[in-house]
């Protein structure tokens, strides 16, 4: 007995109650007409042939358009694809429009956003999209437009789809096959002219750090003999204090100056010629000569071989 | 079996015979209606039981549980038990109604996930490029096989994208508003890699930092705007020249290690220059102090003879002077190494004779006396 009532209990469960999970709207027809929608949870209904319903899922979808190509509004062909986020915002409108088939809701998107696509983008020159100048990049403009162009025609007047985009993007942008080969050849010529630029680049450098070097050192030797010379001219002021002890008895000093120079000037190869007036050798003609003086002798010849 | 059962059945053994008038066919069919009762009343025995177990089992598989780092919502015929993000379910054993009364769903917030895409790529596939059989580059990049995006100067790369991300919480939005989620954020990561590229110059096959950055913001702002619901761990971009012109932007790189080889020889070379130049300059300098103390020196040391002779010389100038001229010249001949004595003529007369100078000094050594260059005339 409470095993046949569990049973029948579960069978009518079956005929009168459904289930909507969450994300998805139900739309209850009677007869064939819209006559009630349920969000989430369990739901009575009138089992059929009385009754009908259907589930939408109300989640967002995502769509993305073909790559196809559209022409911009200077002339230049472009591939655009986009991708909308959508959902079933009405299902009323969407059930009356379009019915319950997700598919078709999908062709008339794609159909509707690709009108919206090409007719913003041929309002637009190539450079609003591809610029050097970030600054003049229309980028999220054009994707604002197209998503403004495409909500308008989902609610029309005359047609409301029961369609909300949530948001819209391009995905892909691209050139048609045979543009990319000038593209290409145009990279090409760039990182010629780039090589070259960074060769003559590099050799203005080097030159300019060799050349810098060279007048860095010259000045560091000039500087050094400034600096060498001053050291010297202290040395000889120095030595002409020190000097000025001679004036005591300048006839000494000279003297003795004199002296040793003449040692000096006579100290390597030196050949001299005497003749036997001179002392000591005046001794060997006349050695009892009193009144015999010393002088130089007539020829002193210094004779350095070591021509610097 | 209980004692009283036992009494029972021995009882209904002995019926039989406490009757004995009845007949043996009606005594057969009384045994056999016993017997069956007595199989049915067992056998509904076992299937309560039975039917005790199954009930305990639809209610135990109720019991699940949820892993550390994972969040579960239980939907109640279809619909969350609650809105309120506190009824989210944290790890810890739990219990669900079976199905279809309820139904859990699993949030694995913390479980970092990934994305690539490959939008921006030339065709080919992992095992072809694991294989290192790529398709070889076509002289163009068709618009239905390869990928790839234009930069804002109007040049063409290639980029790959890898983007980590978490579920943000409560990531019910994640879960369960969207028809699958991964591709909304691939579409939106593909999005701020364009925008990006857009917004950059070829530069970026260089380096990818400027571009990283742009994307990665991009993309946090589609995720906001989007209400995606996750939250960025990493985005790693790979970008590089097309493979057609890739020779091209090999040779930049070569004529900047050129450069930069050509810049630091340069420099050593600078830093040899300065250096010689420097340790050239102490030179000089120590060279001077050197001459300026070996003059003082110098001079001192004539200053001390000369106060150390000058008492002497105050004595007898003269006989000093000739003292000293004395002594030096006999230094001098003692040191000289050619003395040549010149004999007064008899008439008074001077004599004449010539020195021949070395003319060519190479031809003499420095050891050859001078002698040999002199020729001496009588």
């Amino acid at each position: 007995m409470v095993v046949g009532a569990l049973l029948l209990a579960v069978f009518f469960a079956v005929l009168f109650i459904f289930q909507v999970r969450k994300g998805e709207i139900a739309v209850v027809t009677t007869f064939g007409k819209a006559t009630r929608f349920e969000g989430p949870g369990a739901h009575f209904k009138l089992p059929w042939p009385f009754q009908d319903v259907y589930k939408f899922d109300q989640r967002i979808h995502s769509l993305e358009s073909k790559f196809e190509q559209v022409q911009t509004a200077d002339g230049y062909n472009l591939l655009v694809m986009t991708y909308i986020g959508w959902n079933i915002e009405d299902p009323r409108s969407f059930y009356i429009t379009i019915g319950s088939s997700i598919s078709k809701a999908e062709e008339t998107l794609e159909s509707l956003l690709r009108n919206a696509y090409s007719g913003v983008i041929g309002r637009h020159n190539l450079s609003d999209l591809i610029t050097s100048d970030p600054t003049k990049s229309k980028f999220t403009q054009i994707e604002e437009e197209i998503l403004a162009k495409l909500r308008s025609d989902l609610q029309s007047s005359t047609n409301n789809y029961g369609i909300a985009v949530k948001f819209l993007g391009i995905k892909k942008l691209g050139l048609p096959e045979s543009v990319t080969e000038a593209v290409f050849e145009r990279m090409r010529s760039e990182r010629q002219v780039l090589v070259s630029k960074i060769q003559s680049e590099g050799e203005r450098q080097a030159s300019e750090i060799r050349s810098s070097a060279d007048t860095e050192s010259a000045k560091i030797l000039a500087e050094a003999d400034a600096q060498a010379l001053r050291i010297r001219s202290l040395g000889e002021l120095e030595a002409a204090k020190t000097y000025a002890e001679f004036k005591q008895e300048p006839e000494l000093a000279n003297f003795l100056l004199s002296l040793d120079a003449l040692e000096s000037f006579l100290k390597e190869k030196t050949v001299l010629f005497l003749d036997t007036q001179t002392a000591p050798l005046n001794l060997m003609k006349n050695p009892l000569s009193s009144t015999n003086t010393l002088g130089l002798t007539n020829f002193i010849f210094k004779n350095n071989l070591r021509t610097p | 079996m209980n004692p009283d059962q036992i009494k029972q059945r021995a009882d209904k053994n002995q019926m039989p015979e406490n009757r004995p008038a009845e007949k043996e066919t009606s005594r057969a069919d009384d045994a056999s209606i016993q017997a069956l009762s007595e199989a049915l009343r067992s056998s509904f025995v076992i299937v309560k039981i039975v039917m005790v177990i199954l009930v305990l089992a639809f209610l135990g598989s109720g019991f699940f549980t949820v892993r550390t780092m994972e969040k579960a919502i239980i939907l109640r015929f279809g619909k969350p038990v609650s809105e309120d993000e506190r009824a989210l379910l944290g790890p810890g054993a739990h219990f669900a109604f079976p199905k279809p009364i309820d139904e859990v769903v699993k949030i694995p917030l913390g479980e970092v996930q990934t994305i690539r895409t490959d939008t921006g790529w030339y065709y080919t596939t992992p095992t072809m490029e694991a294989s290192g059989k790529e398709p070889p580059p076509g002289k163009t990049l068709s618009p239905e096989r390869d990928g790839y995006l234009m930069t804002g100067d109007g040049g063409i790369v290639h980029v790959r994208g890898v983007l980590k991300y978490r579920i943000a919480e409560p990531g019910l939005r994640y879960t369960l508003d969207f028809d699958s989620a991964t591709n909304h954020i691939r579409n939106a990561l593909d999005n701020a890699l364009l925008y990006a590229s857009l917004k950059s110059s070829i530069d970026i096959t260089r380096d990818t930092t400027v571009f990283r950055e742009l994307a990665l913001q991009r993309l946090n702002q589609l995720i906001e705007k989007q209400q995606l619901g996750i939250i960025v761990e990493q985005l790693a971009v790979q970008v590089i020249p097309p493979r057609q012109v890739k020779a091209d932007f090999d040779r930049v790189l070569e004529a900047e290690v050129k450069r930069s080889t050509a810049i630091n020889e340069a420099r050593q070379y600078e830093n040899e220059v300065i250096n010689r130049a420097k340790a050239e300059a102490v030179a000089r300098i120590n060279a001077a102090e050197a001459d300026k103390k070996a003059l003082v020196e110098m001079v001192s040391e004539d200053v001390r003879r000369f106060q150390s002779l000058l008492p002497e010389y105050k004595k007898n100038p003269q006989l000093f002077r000739e003292l000293r001229f004395a002594e030096t010249l006999r230094r001098i001949y003692t040191n000289s190494i050619d003395k040549i004595v010149i004999q007064e003529r008899e008439d008074g007369k001077p004599r004449e004779f010539r020195v021949l100078l070395n003319r060519a000094p190479e031809t003499t050594t420095p050891s050859q006396p001078t002698q040999k260059s002199g020729e001496h005339k009588h």
